[in-house]
């Protein structure tokens, strides 16, 4: 399954890193990471990572594949 | 058994570390507040709050500033809060309830020893909470407990077990959950009932005054409204706001800096971390990025991952300006959570490929100077297997992979050891592995890799059939041996006297023992210390090796060694394994209240320490079934039976095995289906060797059923065919020949039974009926009637019924006579229980037994009953089992009106 997080904020080089598995776009003020995410507990795995890192999600949301 | 029934409760159980290595002390520690740590008042008067609700939670983002709030507030009270920060590490709620009651001893709360302690890492013992429940419901003042960093526990058991005893403990907790998500308590019922103090995210923000006061603490002054513009950019987020502090005060100008900063548009914490960053020294940053793969770290430790000396000052340094590294006390700092995980992102990003060889340096300097668990983590982050084995087998720790709280983890952390890696150490870590979970063909296969490995190590090969013998025994006068050797060759003797338990081949076991015993003495004594399950596991292996040879009295002397050793979770497993072989043994020999209690205690050790149900306590419940058997207790007998056939195979050895057939046999037998009787009896044991016990045993049953369809001579043949050695066989052989019409050869029979010696009453018993039966068949009445008069006598202590019952027709007169004068006769054969007045109940009722009846009698219900007592139902189902089994009724009405007979209530 597809799916796209919406963080406030542009994320910087080193960040992105974190995850290596997802591509990401900045945009007006936000970041959109996307890609495939495995299964649930990979979603709530990347939502923990985003909590870790202090970053505010905005939205996040399946795509259509 | 009075030793045993003393180290049961042996008040260093729960003190004693549960795995052998050292609580972090670290975790209870109360977080430092920094210099420039603000007090809010309107936070800390909410926080009071806490006193009068069972629950708080404190909820917010990271870096939001909760656990210095609530460590704050907590180093202001008259008293000590028992602290306890999670760690992601431990996954299951056995370590956990170790390490809350490791926290409220701590901080001085007095708790007793019969509470417990978790011995496995993902299992609580059940009655472990409703203990420290109710203890602590009958205190006069709450002990307060924080729970931080409550979001790393992600096991929804936690969280229902944290509700029991918070509902139960009543005003005796007080319970603070630090965490950044919602923790899965029913939080709603709570909130309806007024019992939940709650901060969250928003309250936690800064107001724009509180980060002019902070600011101003970081030595920036600010006018207003920049500083407003900074709390909305930063949304009030208290570590943000600390970034800006530092990231400022460094600038010519700070408030333009700021402004900029308000216009940047990149995410708070990333943007701030990298401007802190790149203004320390380049020194400083590479301290940051590489203790990032650390969970805690002290300054000897990072030092050799920077392979520099000023670790030391750098630590000191971060910790004042109170940038990005937390004081621990006792030296140990680690990173602000928030700020670790952005660290590894630079740390990825500046130098690739680096982790691994950072977590292999922290491995080996762990192994020198650490923990050893955070070395095996360590080690196999950096995926070297061999070191990590290495480090397992050289700390003489290779009983963490059997028993104990880290055995689960431990299997896990090896599970990912792929096959390349190699060495003695890594293949013993294999064969301890496999033969744990019963799988004898890999296990034994790994195992003799291992010795092959050792055995070249040692120098001069050996033929392959004495590789186990050179890599054990081999060149025992070398002085200055190497000690890592010593290690794994003992480490190889414990898997071997294992093997030899398994495969039921005692001659193996022995000689492994042996050998074991010789390295023992050149093993360094405190490791050896460190490690009493090292010692317990060996010599319950070979006590079992030695019991299924049937050597008794060797068996014995090492088997009690084990139980009777100290308590404590480490050796749980052992004792109580050694304790339900200790009760066959007695069963064996007749003593069937000898072997009740101790296959009692077995049992009851497995719920103590919480170990998983169906372990060793398989044993004790079939020597229950089979001294229930000899009760006439068929129903009782069957319901164990069926206990233990849930048992894990993970336990199962020739000598269970032959145990769960007598049992299973025997009670065929008594209910007179000789068929499943036959089937169960003879069912093959694979063993390397024939055991004479199990032999003697079966051919007993075998006999039993020929003489039950009426075929004595084919009785006495199946017995002729065992050793006489044992009196049991020796009995059954004399009632066949009785049977068969040669009351002279049986009385010979008999009269070679030492007299002296082991037999208890099981067998005793049944030799005096067939002395009784000879005299009764020879016309000799009164000589019969004495002889049944003392069988009765013999029998009464241990409720022993079965030998009646088996003895045939010819008893039934000599009953009936006695009936008057022996009241225990009467009991024998009419099934009532076998005692006689003025003891009238076989075993005293314990005091929570006691309870439970007296709850019985105002006729409350089971749950009234559990939550009267703060213990579960399923408990109070335990308790009542054992009033209406030792009060011989089966309804609570009888179990009420008996107690009054007897004075109880």
């Amino acid at each position: 399954m597809r799916y796209e997080i919406r963080v406030d904020g542009h994320l910087s080089e080193a960040l992105t890193r974190v995850f290596p598995e997802l591509d990401h776009v900045v945009m007006s003020g936000q970041t959109v990471l996307f890609g495939y995410v495995v299964d649930e507990a990979h979603l709530y795995g990347l939502l923990a990572r985003c909590q870790s890192l202090g970053l505010r999600v905005l939205e996040m949301r399946q795509l259509p594949e | 058994m009075a030793g045993l029934e003393e180290s049961d409760t042996d008040p260093t159980a729960s003190y004693a570390d549960p795995q052998g290595d050292p609580f972090l002390r670290t975790r209870f520690v109360v977080p430092a507040r920094p210099v420039t740590f603000l007090r809010r008042e309107r936070l800390v008067s909410h926080l009071d709050q806490a006193l009068h609700t069972p629950l708080t939670m404190v909820n917010g983002a990271a870096g939001a500033g909760k656990t210095l709030l609530v460590a704050d507030w907590a180093a202001a009270r008259d008293r000590p809060v028992a602290w306890l920060t999670t760690d992601a590490a431990e996954q299951g709620p056995g370590m956990l309830w170790a390490y809350l009651l490791q926290a409220l001893r701590a901080a001085g709360t007095t708790l007793p020893a019969e509470i417990g302690c978790p011995a496995d890492a993902s299992r609580v013992p059940p009655n472990l909470l409703a203990r420290l429940a109710a203890e602590l419901s009958a205190r006069d003042r709450p002990a307060i407990v924080v729970l931080d960093e409550y979001d790393r526990v992600i096991d929804p058991e936690v969280a229902d077990q944290l509700e029991f005893v918070l509902h139960h403990a009543g005003d005796g907790l007080r319970l603070i959950l630090v965490t950044r998500t919602e923790p899965l308590l029913p939080l709603h019922r709570y909130r309806a009932a007024g019992d939940l103090t709650e901060i969250r995210g928003a309250e936690l923000a800064f107001t724009a005054e509180e980060a002019a006061e902070l600011l101003d603490l970081h030595g920036l002054r600010l006018p207003a409204h920049a500083t407003r513009g900074l709390v909305e950019r930063t949304g009030g987020w208290a570590a943000g706001l600390r970034l800006c502090a530092l990231a400022a005060r460094e600038k010519p100008d700070p408030e333009t800096y700021l402004k900029e900063f308000e216009a940047d548009r990149s995410t708070v914490a990333d943007f701030l971390l990298a401007e802190v960053l790149s203004r320390q020294p380049p020194e400083t940053q590479d301290v940051l990025l590489r203790v990032s793969v650390l969970d805690r770290f002290r300054p000897e430790l990072v030092n050799a991952l920077t392979e520099r000396t000023d670790a030391g000052p750098i630590l000191a340094g971060l910790h004042r300006q109170n940038a990005f590294v937390e004081h621990l006390g006792q030296d140990w700092y680690r990173l602000h959570p928030l700020f670790g995980e952005i660290l590894r992102a630079h740390l990825r990003m500046r130098s690739p490929g680096l982790e691994p060889e950072l977590h292999r340096r922290a491995a080996h300097w762990l192994r020198g100077s650490g923990s050893l668990t955070e070395t095996l983590g360590q080690g196999a982050a950096a995926g070297d297997w061999e070191f990590t084995a290495g480090a397992l087998i050289d700390d003489f720790a290779i009983g963490w992979l059997f028993t104990g709280l880290r055995s689960e983890e431990l299997a896990e952390l090896f599970s990912r050891m792929g096959p390349e890696a190699a060495g003695p150490a890594t293949d013993l870590v294999r064969a301890a592995r496999d033969l744990s979970r019963r799988d004898l063909d890999r296990g034994l296969r790994h195992l003799r890799d291992a010795e092959r490995g050792l055995a070249g190590e040692l120098g001069p090969t050996a033929g392959p059939d004495a590789v186990a013998d050179a890599a054990l025994t081999a060149e025992w006068d070398t002085a200055g041996e190497e000690p890592g050797l010593v290690a794994a060759r003992l480490s190889c003797a414990l898997l071997e006297t294992l093997a030899g338990r398994l495969t039921g081949a005692p001659g193996r076991a022995e000689r492994a023992a042996a050998a074991a015993e010789t390295l023992c003495d050149r093993a360094p004594a405190h490791l050896l210390e460190r490690h009493p399950e090292l010692t317990a596991l060996l010599l319950a292996h070979l006590g079992s090796a030695r019991l299924w040879a049937g050597h008794f009295d060797e068996a014995c002397a090492a088997l009690s060694q084990v139980a009777e050793s100290s308590a404590g979770a480490a050796t749980a497993h052992a004792r109580e394994d050694s304790l339900a072989r200790l009760a066959l043994i007695d069963y064996l020999d007749g003593w069937l209240g000898r072997a009740e209690r101790k296959a009692r205690a077995a049992v009851t050790a497995t719920e103590r320490y919480g170990l998983p149900q169906p372990s060793g306590s398989g044993m004790g419940r079939l020597v229950l079934a089979a001294v229930a058997v000899d009760r006439d207790d068929l129903g009782r007998a069957r319901a164990l039976l069926a206990e233990a056939a849930g048992a894990d195979p993970a336990l199962a050895d020739p000598v269970m095995e032959a145990g769960r057939a007598i049992a299973t046999a025997r009670l065929h037998l008594a209910r007179g289906d000789t068929r499943a009787a036959l089937e169960a009896a003879e069912r093959a044991v694979p063993a390397t060797v024939a055991s004479p016990w199990a032999t003697g045993q079966t051919a007993l049953v075998v006999s039993a059923v020929h003489l039950a369809e009426g075929r004595p001579q084919t009785a006495v043949e199946v017995l002729a065919e065992v050793s006489d050695e044992q009196s049991a066989c020796a009995v059954g052989a004399a009632r066949a020949q009785l049977a068969a019409g040669r009351p002279e050869a049986a009385l010979d029979l008999l009269d070679g039974v030492r007299s002296e010696g082991r037999a208890g009453p099981a067998v005793t018993v049944r030799a005096l009926l067939v002395r009784a039966q000879a005299a009764d068949g020879a016309g000799d009445t009164a000589t019969s009637r004495r002889l049944v008069a003392q069988a009765l006598r013999e029998a009464r202590r241990d409720g022993l019924r079965r030998p009646f019952l088996e003895a045939g027709p010819w008893i039934r007169p000599f009953l009936d006579a006695m009936a008057p004068r022996v009241r225990a006769a009467d009991r024998v054969t009419s099934g009532a229980p076998a005692s006689a007045p003025p003891l009238p109940i076989v075993e005293e009722l314990s005091g929570r037994e006691r309870d439970v009846l007296s709850r019985l009698a105002l006729t409350m219900s089971t749950e009234e009953i559990a939550a009267d007592l703060f213990v579960s139902v399923n408990t109070v189902k335990t308790h009542l089992k054992s009033v209406y089994r030792k009060l011989a009724v089966n309804r609570r009405s009888d179990a009420v009106r008996r107690a009054r007979e007897l004075k109880l209530l």
